[in-house]
């Protein structure tokens, strides 16, 4: 592991971290035929997008920190910056004691990464290959790396299967052979993003079991970005939520459920409701804080289901139904239900965590 | 807690990347074996359009005309030399400018990139690798020559011949660090790899002397190392001469080795923070 004297009690710490990225605008092929007037200034030809807009966060050591949020919030985009692979514009990060612009080969020793899912590792070379060609690439000798191999293939029970290829591999197994590689060279600190995405619920189960073992047994401190508000809230120990590129709020799951808990919440769950149900919905239930359509797969038989949150939620529940009805939805059940994070969420940024991204109000 | 081993020191750990970059490459070419087929065959097919090439121009294998300016009648093998020492162009140039394109497509660069080991070391062992690979295919080329075109090689050459090579490798390591760092950049690596071929097929003489290139041209092929190694392996090869006759080439070889690797090294480290700043690096 790799000690540093100067780190304090806070394994990651950032600093008004913001990165923002520019895209040139296309001209066009026949750009230079275009009227003088029509000229548009060198400052108005960039589509800039700030992904991280001054983060402040402090990730004490020996954590499980959850970064939660939709895609496109700027989880990745902070990971990357954690990790030295992107330069932040402005601010810094000080991981493990040390600044991720002045120190970065200790920075880069002191973390294990898990980004980018299965497809960042050689599937034409076999586990162990794999993981012997990247331990070289952490300063580790050729002999001790055979034993530290072996154990972490031990550890993912895949000791059995170490010589095959990975194209042979499902993707849980590629996913946890991921998870091993960033733990060759025995990092104090993880940063996970979005590890169990697309893998099915058993073996998220597994991994989601190992991240907490290696938090909670090993003493890492852990950095896990992910969209999955039910992983964010079962291994957690304090979530920040991010929206836009911004910490819109830090705090232990518990105490970010306690914001949404003293208001009312109802959960209508039906299918084929209208496609405005907010709108709709609205004027009927003036004194209440947020209502709000979560779209559920219905083909698959998973109903949408319409919250509503705050104020007097559950003295609507009868108008909001026959509205409904009349609107030809078919209501399965009505619940007064204890909120999720996705409510926390929902009541933070005033959008919708869902698989595709936020939906502003 | 597993306990990792005992960190080495950076000039032995410098050598491991290099090491096990060249295990890796040469296991990604085990797992396609056509590419051993290709290497069979390829070296006979490769002669063929040199034969009928020289057959046209110079009406024959040997030509008065062509001995003014190259020293040697023999057309043929001066072009083979000529190729052969080009095949270690191309490698260099395509497998080690694309190999940062490759990287991204895997979608490793990043694993790469956050690593604590100098990035410079990971291309030069792809560059290894692909020298190795060049060697075999130089070797099986030079065997074919050897038996079909009476190409001679006595033994008294071989050891100079192999001191010219690797300082021309040595040369286009410097050069293709400086395509991967602008295939950082502008992505586009087969592009600028293609238009840097041209340049050495233009300016070196692979396929004619550099006497027969205009006065501004032979300035640009001066400053190619394929140019000096080139002039030195014919002048053993081909002239007969004694070794203390290419002492100048090896030493313009070597000043041009210092020069390209240096510059590669600052080019390739200051174009991946620069990307690294824009947030383009993984893009491909």
């Amino acid at each position: 592991m790799v000690y540093n004297k100067n780190s304090s009690v806070y394994s990651i710490q950032t600093i008004n971290l913001t990165k923002v990225f520019k895209k040139r605008k296309h001209k066009g092929i026949f750009w230079f035929m275009k009227k003088k007037g029509k000229k548009e200034t060198s400052g108005s030809s960039d589509e800039v997008t700030v992904a991280l807009d001054h983060v402040n966060s402090e990730i004490r050591s020996g954590e499980l920190f959850g970064l939660l949020g939709p895609n496109g919030a700027g989880k990745t985009t902070l990971v990357k910056c954690l990790s030295t692979i992107l330069i932040p514009d402005e601010g810094t990060a000080i991981i493990n004691g040390f600044d991720i612009r002045k120190q970065t080969p200790f920075v880069r020793a002191s973390i294990g990464l898990v980004v980018g899912g299965e497809r960042t590792l050689y599937w034409k070379l076999t586990a162990r290959d794999n993981l012997m060609y990247f331990a070289s690439l952490y300063k580790m000798p050729r002999g001790g790396t055979k034993e530290r191999v072996k154990e972490l293939l031990a550890l993912m029970n895949l000791s059995d299967r170490a010589d095959e290829r990975l194209e042979d591999y499902s993707t849980g197994m590629r996913q946890k052979i991921a998870i091993a590689r960033a733990l060759l060279h025995d990092p104090p600190i993880l940063l996970l993003d979005e590890p169990t995405l697309g893998l099915d619920p058993t073996v998220s189960r597994q991994i989601r079991n190992q991240i907490r073992e290696l938090c909670k047994k090993e003493g890492r401190t852990i950095l896990l970005a992910t969209h999955y508000m039910e992983e964010a809230d079962e291994l957690c120990d304090r979530i920040a939520i991010i929206n836009n590129g911004k910490i819109a709020a830090v705090d232990t799951p518990e105490r970010l459920k306690a914001m949404v808990k003293e208001t009312e919440l109802v959960e209508v769950a039906c299918y084929n409701p209208p496609h405005d149900a907010e709108n709709y919905l609205r004027p009927l239930c003036p004194d209440v804080e947020i209502i709000t359509l979560v779209r559920g797969d219905e083909a698959k038989g998973t109903p949408s289901r319409i919250k509503i949150i705050g104020g007097n939620a559950e003295r609507h529940v009868g108008t909001v139904v026959d509205a409904l009805r009349k609107k030809n939805a078919q209501i399965t059940s009505v619940n007064i239900s204890m909120p999720t994070l996705e409510d926390v969420f929902i009541k933070i940024t005033g959008a919708k965590l869902a698989g595709g991204g936020t939906t502003q109000q | 807690m597993i306990k990792r081993p005992q960190e080495i020191s950076s000039l032995k750990a410098n050598f491991f990347v290099i090491w096990s970059e060249v295990v890796k490459n040469m296991k990604f070419l085990m797992a396609y074996p056509v590419i051993f087929v290709f290497w069979t065959i390829f070296p006979f097919f490769w002669f063929i359009p040199f034969i009928f090439q020289g057959e046209a121009i110079v009406g024959g294998l040997q030509s008065a005309s062509f001995a003014e300016i190259a020293g040697t009648p023999e057309y043929i093998p001066f072009v083979i030399i000529g190729a052969i020492l080009n095949g270690y162009v191309l490698t260099s140039l395509y497998g080690v400018g694309e190999s940062i394109r490759r990287e991204a497509y895997r979608g490793t660069l990043d694993y790469l990139l956050s690593s604590p080991c100098n990035k410079a070391f990971i291309l030069i062992g792809k560059a290894v690798s692909e020298s190795i690979n060049s060697t075999v295919y130089a070797i099986i080329q030079l065997v074919v020559c050897i038996i079909f075109f009476g190409i001679e090689l006595t033994l008294g050459v071989i050891i100079p011949i192999i001191l010219i090579l690797i300082l021309m490798i040595l040369g286009l390591y410097g050069i293709a660090l400086m395509l991967a760092a602008l295939s950082l950049r502008f992505k586009q690596a087969h592009d600028l790899g293609h238009t840097l071929e041209n340049v050495f097929l233009i300016f070196a003489p692979v396929r004619y002397p550099l006497q027969s290139l205009p006065f501004w041209a032979q300035i640009i092929g001066k400053l190619l190392p394929l140019t000096y190694a080139l002039i030195a392996v014919r002048s053993l090869m081909l002239l007969k001469q004694d070794f203390p006759a290419v002492y100048e080439q090896i030493f313009l070889l070597f000043v041009i080795d210092v020069i390209a690797i240096f510059f590669g090294f600052y080019l390739f480290n200051w174009m991946e923070k620069r990307t690294r700043k824009s947030g383009a690096i993984s893009q491909y």
